[in-house]
C-alpha cells in the first residue's frame, strides 16, 4: 500500500483512489473514497478515515460519559447523554438484581437533576443506548463545574496520552472528569484554580485546531515547570506566615519563621528533584529567571511521566486509547511513528472490544 | 419590449453583469452560537441565514422513522424581507419552498447513519432579491456541514434562464418578474447529479439543454465558494489542501 498521507477533506471531497478499506465517515463512490464530514482525512495502511472537526456525539459501546438523570420509570432513569438519544439506566444496575419497585425507592439512590457518569453497555441502530454505574469510578457526581465542549473537542482537550489534561489538572489543583460526550466536569478546593481550569478548557476548545496549542495552555495557566510553580507557591504562603508573624511578635519568631521558610523551600525543592528522578530526565533545581530550555525538559517530563504511570484519577484518560487523539500529532514531526502506534492501538482496541 | 430593458445593446444586464455572470456571494459559516451548523449567505442582494439543528431527539415522537433521520425544513421570509411588508404566516409559496429545499437536501445526506433522529433546518430570508431558494439550498448545505452531519457531498444551486433569445445565468428578482424563463437547479457537484430542477416559463429542447448546462456550470462556480467558505472557518487561512507525506 501508499504512505499516509494527511490532508483537511470537506464532504464529497475525494480522498485517495483504489481499493483501501473504508473506516471512519469514508464511504466508497465509484473508485474513489470520499469524504462524510469535515476533517482531517488519513490514509493509512489499514484503511482511510477522517477525523471529524464538527458533529453532535453518537454513542459508542463502552464509552465513558457523564449524564443528567432527565425523568425516572418504575424500572430505570432516563439520561440526558447529550446526544440524539437518551440513555436508559435500569434500576437493577444500581440496586443489584433483587431491585423490587415496590420495595426500593429510586429517589434514595438517583433523583431528577442528579448528574452520574457512566459507561455505555449496548447501543445499536434498534435500540437506544444502555449505561452502567457498576465499575470503579462510575456514579452520582456530587459536586462540580459543569461545562458543555463539542464532542469532537474531547480528544484534544484529553491530549496525547492524556498529556492536556494533566498538565490542567496540575497547574490549577482540580480534577477534571471528561465524558466523551463532551461534557466536562471540573471540581476543586480552590475556586480561582476551578475558573483557571475552565478557562483553559474553553480555551482549549476555542481553538483546537490549532498548532502550539499545549504552549498557549500551559502560558495562560502560568506553566513554565511543575516544580518551580509548587516552589513559588509554597513559598509565597510561608512568607506569608512570616510577615503575620513579625507583626504580631518578636524578631525570635520572625526567626523562626524564615528558617521555617527554608526548611519549607528545600523540602519543596527535594520533592521537585525526587519526582524529576522519577523519570528518566532529571531536571536541574529551577529558578524563576529559567530559559525556554527548562520549558522543553518540562514538556519532555511531563510526557514521560503520562507514559510511565498510567492515570490513576483521571477517568478518561484511562479510556484514552480509545479516543482518536492522533488530531494532535499533525502538530509533531515524528508522526509516522506515532501514527502506526496509534493505529495498532486502535485495531488492539477494537479486537478488545469484539472480545467483550 | 422586455428584451431591451433587461439586456442592452453591449450585452449587460440590468444590474451590469454579462449574461454568464453571477451576483457576487459571500457565505460567513457558523454565525449562530446555540445552533449546531449555521451559516450566513449574501447572494447579490439576498441576505439569508440558516440554521440546522441536530441530529437531536424527534418531537413529536411518532414522526420518528425506524430505519433513518427525519429531515424538516422550515423556509421562512422575514416580514421586512420584501418591498411591502409581508405576512409573517407561512404562505402557499413558503410551504412549497420547504418542501423543494428539503428534496433538495436529502439526496446529498446519508439520513440512515441517524436512525429515530430528525434535523431541523430554519432557512430565513432576511432579504429577497430572487433566487432566494438557491440561496437558501447553498447556505443550508454549507450548515449542514458545519453541523457535521454524514453527506454524500455538498449541495450547490444556481438558477439559469431566458431573456427573449438569451439565455442567461443567475436570474435576479427583476429578471424573475419580466423574464421570459427562470430554471432554479441544485447539484451535487462531486456526484454529478441534480436535486432539484424547476422550470417557470417557456424553453425549447435547444434552449432547455442550454439554460440546464448554464445552471450546472453556475452551481459548480458556487461550490467553489462553499468550500472555501468551510475550509476558511475550520483550517484558517490554509485554503490550499495541506497535504502531508508522513
Amino acid at each position: 500500500m501508499q504512505e499516509i498521507k494527511r490532508r483537511y477533506v470537506i464532504p464529497g471531497d475525494k480522498i485517495i483512489e483504489g481499493n483501501y478499506k473504508p473506516l471512519m465517515n469514508v464511504m466508497k463512490s465509484g473508485d474513489y473514497l470520499i469524504s462524510t464530514r469535515i476533517g482531517i482525512a488519513e490514509a493509512g495502511k489499514d484503511g482511510v478515515k477522517v477525523i471529524p472537526l464538527s458533529g453532535v456525539y453518537i454513542p459508542r459501546v463502552n464509552d465513558l460519559v457523564i449524564g443528567k438523570v432527565i425523568d425516572r420509570s418504575s424500572l430505570s432513569w432516563d439520561i440526558d447523554i447529550n446526544s440524539c438519544f437518551f440513555a436508559h439506566l435500569p434500576a437493577q444496575d444500581v440496586f443489584g438484581r433483587d431491585f423490587s419497585p415496590a420495595r426500593d425507592d429510586m429517589g434514595r439512590q438517583l433523583n431528577i437533576g442528579d448528574l452520574i457518569i457512566a459507561r455505555i453497555v449496548s447501543f445499536d441502530r434498534t435500540r437506544d443506548p444502555m449505561l452502567t454505574v457498576q465499575d470503579k469510578d462510575l456514579g452520582k457526581i456530587p459536586y462540580g463545574e459543569f461545562i458543555k465542549i463539542s464532542p469532537t473537542r474531547v480528544p484534544r482537550l484529553i491530549g496525547k496520552r492524556g498529556s492536556m489534561i494533566q498538565t490542567i489538572e496540575q497547574a490549577t489543583q482540580t480534577r477534571v472528569i471528561i465524558g466523551q460526550n463532551g461534557i466536562v466536569v471540573v471540581t476543586g478546593r480552590d475556586i480561582e484554580g476551578l475558573s483557571l481550569a475552565v478557562k483553559a478548557i474553553k480555551m482549549v476548545e476555542e481553538e483546537s485546531h490549532t498548532t502550539n496549542l499545549t504552549q498557549r495552555v500551559k502560558s495562560l495557566l502560568n506553566v513554565h515547570d511543575p516544580s518551580e510553580l509548587e516552589q513559588s507557591e509554597n513559598a509565597v504562603s510561608s512568607t506569608a506566615e512570616v510577615s503575620n508573624d513579625a507583626v504580631s511578635s518578636t524578631a525570635e519568631v520572625s526567626n523562626d519563621a524564615v528558617s521555617s521558610t527554608a526548611e519549607v523551600s528545600n523540602d519543596a525543592v527535594s520533592s521537585s528533584s525526587s519526582t524529576s528522578s522519577s523519570t528518566s530526565s532529571p531536571t536541574p533545581p529551577v529558578t524563576s529567571d529559567s530559559s525556554s530550555q527548562i520549558n522543553l525538559d518540562t514538556q519532555e517530563q511531563s510526557y514521560s511521566t503520562a507514559e510511565s504511570q498510567p492515570q490513576q484519577q483521571n477517568f478518561a484518560s484511562v479510556d484514552s486509547p480509545n479516543i482518536k487523539d492522533d488530531v494532535e500529532q499533525s502538530e509533531n514531526d515524528d508522526a509516522s511513528s506515532n501514527l502506526a502506534d496509534a493505529y495498532q492501538k486502535e485495531k488492539k482496541q477494537e479486537a478488545n472490544n469484539e472480545v467483550v | 419590449m422586455n428584451e431591451l430593458t433587461l439586456i442592452d445593446e453591449h450585452g449587460k444586464r440590468s444590474d451590469g453583469r454579462g449574461i454568464d455572470d453571477l451576483r457576487p456571494i459571500k457565505i460567513t459559516v457558523g454565525v449562530i452560537k446555540n445552533a449546531d451548523g449555521s451559516a450566513f449567505i449574501e447572494f447579490g442582494k439576498n441576505k439569508i441565514i440558516v440554521a440546522v439543528y441536530g441530529p437531536r431527539e424527534v418531537h413529536p415522537k411518532h414522526m420518528a422513522l425506524p430505519d433513518r433521520c427525519v429531515l424538516r425544513c422550515r423556509y421562512h421570509m422575514s416580514p421586512f424581507s420584501t418591498d411591502t411588508r409581508k405576512n409573517p404566516a407561512p404562505s402557499r409559496r413558503e410551504v412549497e419552498i420547504s418542501k423543494v429545499i428539503r428534496e433538495s437536501l436529502e439526496p446529498s445526506l446519508i439520513l440512515s447513519d441517524y436512525p429515530r433522529a430528525v434535523i431541523d433546518v430554519f432557512v430565513e430570508v432576511l432579504q429577497a432579491d430572487g433566487g432566494s431558494r438557491c440561496a437558501g439550498i447553498i447556505a443550508a448545505s454549507v450548515a449542514l456541514a458545519d453541523a457535521g452531519i454524514n453527506m454524500r457531498d455538498l449541495v450547490s444551486a444556481c438558477a439559469a434562464g431566458r431573456l427573449g433569445d438569451n439565455i442567461v445565468l443567475d436570474i435576479n428578482d427583476l429578471e424573475d418578474k419580466e423574464g421570459d424563463a427562470d430554471m432554479p437547479v441544485a447539484y451535487l457537484p462531486n456526484i454529478e447529479q441534480i436535486t432539484l430542477l424547476q422550470l417557470d416559463g417557456k424553453l425549447s429542447t435547444s434552449q432547455f439543454n442550454e439554460c440546464l448546462n448554464k445552471a450546472i456550470q453556475g452551481c459548480k462556480l458556487v461550490y467553489e465558494i462553499q468550500k472555501e467558505a468551510l475550509m476558511k472557518k475550520y483550517f484558517g487561512n490554509e485554503l490550499e489542501l495541506k497535504e502531508e507525506v508522513v
